[in-house]
């Protein structure tokens, strides 16, 4: 894992300095709020329905035990206990004060980290894959790149105040796990013998996102040598500064201007500013170089494995089976199922723990408690580091497969255990009403009342993948746009009600869903899912997921059942009745 | 307007000098450029009053004398009239870009295109809404002068230039720590 040299270190550490003055200005009054804002934001720093929220980066979701005790340690100190992983690999904290936040950045300096950039108009922490540097399908690990971009928009001084935020995803796997088409800026790593004497090169696609007008990204550019990065960047991201809408905060971002503009004649733009920029003599200064490589690079070699043989799922049940009880071993098969993921290197797999459990704490919610144990098993089983994904898991990706039961045995006294990644309980969903001032409905109770309706592990394991994603408004933080089943909550009247899209998928067939019809109650939510789901178990040929029946049947089915006892349920029953 | 700007050298330090410019917002216009207010002598017009007037022999002649420079609007596309400003080189020895409001970034961009793309050697100021907090950023990406919003406190402004010793990518005063490093 990267560890920061003085140069990191002396930045964050500045940064620290810098952001107490700017609160003290603030506290003082010689610093209007307005105009404290977008500082605090670029800070992490939101002011939402009950307090402040601090939102601290985990670049490309990479952390390790130390930092996650840090993080336990604010949680307990500054907040309530918990925090929050979100689908950015960041994780945010409710409950903090203003005048401490100084206090908890530089507390989070000690170990590294920082909540620079992770929100404002500016170019936000940079995500990937969170099986990065281990995954079975990787064919180029993507973070050295990642590090390095990481780097080079630090506090970048010309895109501080673009038009809108900008995110970044990078990959370098044959499954695409970081929902690459829906950013701003995707960047997809290759490396192929014909192309740039077989050097690393990246594929760049620009305009995606998801929120009011979603949008998957154009291919603009491919093969970009990696080291010329910060120049076509640079161009890409000149472009849209100054040609951005500002007029509209809901036509700002990037894909507006790559909408209006179209691919063609955007991407012609850029190769227009990067030629320029690259053929300057002075500014090819900008190219990464080898041994700015080497510097990174090497913070991402393996760490120390043993050589061992691979165990398959039945070797590792049946050595299994003699230590556990009968209950034990059910939840033991089914963890090795779905949350175990298999690994580059012979022995060894990567264990997802789900933040997921049914109905007793919100999607990505971690306590302090859990955070240190957490920290203790990567200690013990996975060379004291782990990760965050965008669903909202962590994951140990390091583990020797015959260490499997004696994690899974830990963890489940912690609660981590649940066997339901990829399911339908899985849910990725945003804080929406309970804690954030933009939602038009509450998300969380959605959740809870979903994962309460469906909590027979026999049955959501029958069903297989399927993601359902809730977003308490447009904004769509829950990614509802590209969850097989999407929930949006929307405001009618000053009454919240949820929307329901189907057909959305992340992954390399990633789609936008669409909206089945008009919108329910939230008691009326958990007999929809089970229309829809009672639908595609009736319509499915053998193991056929939920989303290739949807694409093979298209809506009609599922609409037809999802509304047949629309009206059932009345006004009034529905308010508060999961509130 | 602020009598009082930060003036900061590319191999300079930052220090408070004079305002010798008025900026002119290129209204009332009645064929030549406005009365200066009492202790300025020097004007800088909008780019857009520059290019319909540049051929105006008064002009030119004030130009000549030093006196007038131009600023870019935000949304002034200065790749567009790159003739102009070429020539422009020679005549104005200030040139400002504007920022509506402290939280509009494309004067950054203009600031570094002027440096990047037009090889602009003279001053470029920052004007409009600028803040303190804007400084650090601006100082980087090539502007060499600040002509602070009024209310803004110079002394802490002065400060912020000292705030960080390292930079992570490379911009029109230095190179990225990290290649050093490497
Ligand atoms: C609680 C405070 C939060 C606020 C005020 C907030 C605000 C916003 C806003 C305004 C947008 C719309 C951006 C646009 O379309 O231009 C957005 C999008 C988004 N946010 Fe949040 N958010 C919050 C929490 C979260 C959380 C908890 C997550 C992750 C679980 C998250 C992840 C995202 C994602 C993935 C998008 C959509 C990405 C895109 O369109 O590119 N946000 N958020
Ligand atoms: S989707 Fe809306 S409600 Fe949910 S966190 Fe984002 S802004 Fe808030």
């Amino acid at each position: 894992m990267y560890k920061y040299d003085h140069i990191d270190q002396t930045l964050v550490d500045q940064r620290v300095i810098q952001f107490r003055d700017q609160v003290e200005r603030r506290l003082n009054g010689t610093l209007a709020e307005e105009e404290f804002r977008p500082l605090r934001l670029q800070n992490g720093l939101y002011h939402q329905r009950h307090a402040y929220m601090l939102r601290v980066a985990i670049p490309y979701g990479l952390l390790n035990a130390k930092q996650l005790r840090t993080l336990a340690l604010i949680a307990d100190k500054y907040d309530r206990g918990y925090g929050h992983f979100t689908t950015r690999q960041n994780i945010q904290f409710n409950w903090v004060e203003l005048e401490q936040t100084p206090d908890i950045l530089a507390e989070l300096a000690k170990v590294e980290m920082h909540a620079i950039q992770t929100s404002g108009n500016c170019i936000r922490n940079i995500t990937s894959d969170a099986f990065a540097g281990v995954a079975a399908d990787e064919y180029i690990d993507p973070r050295p790149i990642c590090e390095l971009l990481r780097q080079w928009s630090t506090l970048h001084p010309e895109f501080a105040h673009l038009p809108r935020k900008f995110k970044f995803a990078i990959n370098g796997a044959k499954e695409d796990r970081t929902v690459l088409l829906c950013h701003d800026v995707g960047i997809e790593l290759k490396k192929n013998p014909n192309t740039n004497n077989g050097e690393l090169t990246a594929d760049i696609y620009a305009g995606g996102g998801m929120g009011r007008t979603p949008i998957l990204g154009s291919l603009i550019k491919s093969h970009v040598p990696w080291q010329i990065l910060p120049s076509f960047l640079t161009a890409l991201l000149r472009v849209y500064n100054r040609f951005g809408r500002r007029d509209n905060l809901y036509k700002a971002r990037i894909k507006i201007l790559v909408k209006a503009l179209g691919p063609e004649e955007f991407a012609r733009q850029v190769e227009g500013e990067w030629n320029q920029l690259h053929n300057d003599i002075k500014q090819s200064k900008d190219n990464f170089t080898q041994a700015e490589w080497e510097r990174v690079a090497k913070h991402f070699t393996k760490p120390n494995y043993r050589a061992l043989t691979a165990l398959s799922n039945e070797q590792l049940q049946s050595h299994a089976d003699s230590k556990l009880n009968s209950s034990e071993k059910i939840g033991f098969t089914r963890w090795l199922e779905r949350n175990v993921k298999p690994h580059q290197v012979p022995g060894y797999a990567s264990a997802i723990l789900s933040l997921k459990p049914h109905g007793s704490a919100a999607p990505g919610d971690a306590t302090s408690t859990q955070m240190n144990a957490i920290a203790d098993l990567a200690d013990q089983y996975s060379f004291g580091e782990l990760r965050v994904t965008h669903e909202q898991n962590l994951v140990l990706a390091d583990v020797e497969q015959a260490e499997l039961l004696n994690l899974w045995r830990a963890a489940k006294n912690y609660n981590l255990v649940l066997p339901n990644i990829g399911l339908l309980t899985d849910i990725i969903a945003c804080p929406g009403g309970d804690f954030c001032s933009l939602a038009n409905a509450k998300s969380l109770p959605i959740a809870k009342a979903i994962q309460e309706r469906f909590d027979d592990l026999d049955y959501l394991h029958d069903l297989g993948d399927i993601t359902l994603n809730i977003s308490g408004c447009i904004n769509s933080c829950g990614h509802h746009h590209v969850g097989n089943i999407g929930v949006l909550g929307v405001d009618k009247d000053g009454e919240e009600w949820y929307q329901i899209t189907l057909g959305g998928d992340q992954g390399n067939d990633a789609s936008i869903g669409k909206v089945i019809g008009p919108s329910f109650y939230a008691n009326e939510i958990p007999d929809v899912m089970s229309s829809l789901i009672n639908t595609y178990v009736e319509q499915r040929t053998a193991d056929e997921p939920f989303i290739d029946t949807y694409r093979r049947l298209g809506v009609a089915p599922f609409k037809e059942a999802a509304y047949r006892n629309n009206g059932k349920h009345s006004k009034e029953s529905s308010k508060g009745a999961i509130a | 307007m602020n009598k009082q700007i930060i003036s900061f050298p590319k191999d300079g330090k930052p220090s408070l000098i004079p305002n010798e410019w008025q900026v002119w917002d290129g209204e009332h216009d009645e064929g030549g450029i406005p009365d200066l207010e009492h202790g300025m002598h020097k004007v800088l017009g909008p780019f857009h009053w520059w290019i319909t007037r540049y051929k105006n022999p008064d002009i030119i002649h004030r130009a000549n004398q030093g006196e007038i420079g131009v600023w870019f609007s935000a949304d002034d596309d200065i790749l567009k009239h790159a003739d102009i400003i070429e020539a422009g080189k020679s005549l104005w020895p200030v040139v400002g870009a504007h920022f509506p409001i402290f939280r509009d970034g494309r004067s950054f961009s203009t600031a570094a295109l002027l440096r990047d793309r037009f090889a602009w050697q003279g001053e470029i100021r920052a004007i409009g809404d600028v803040l303190i907090d804007q400084l650090l950023q601006g100082a980087r990406v090539g502007f060499d002068a600040f002509e602070l919003r009024a209310d803004q406190n110079l002394d802490v402004a002065l400060k912020q230039f000292d705030l960080f010793s390292v930079v992570t990518q490379n911009s029109w005063r230095d190179q990225r720590a990290t290649i050093a490093a490497s």
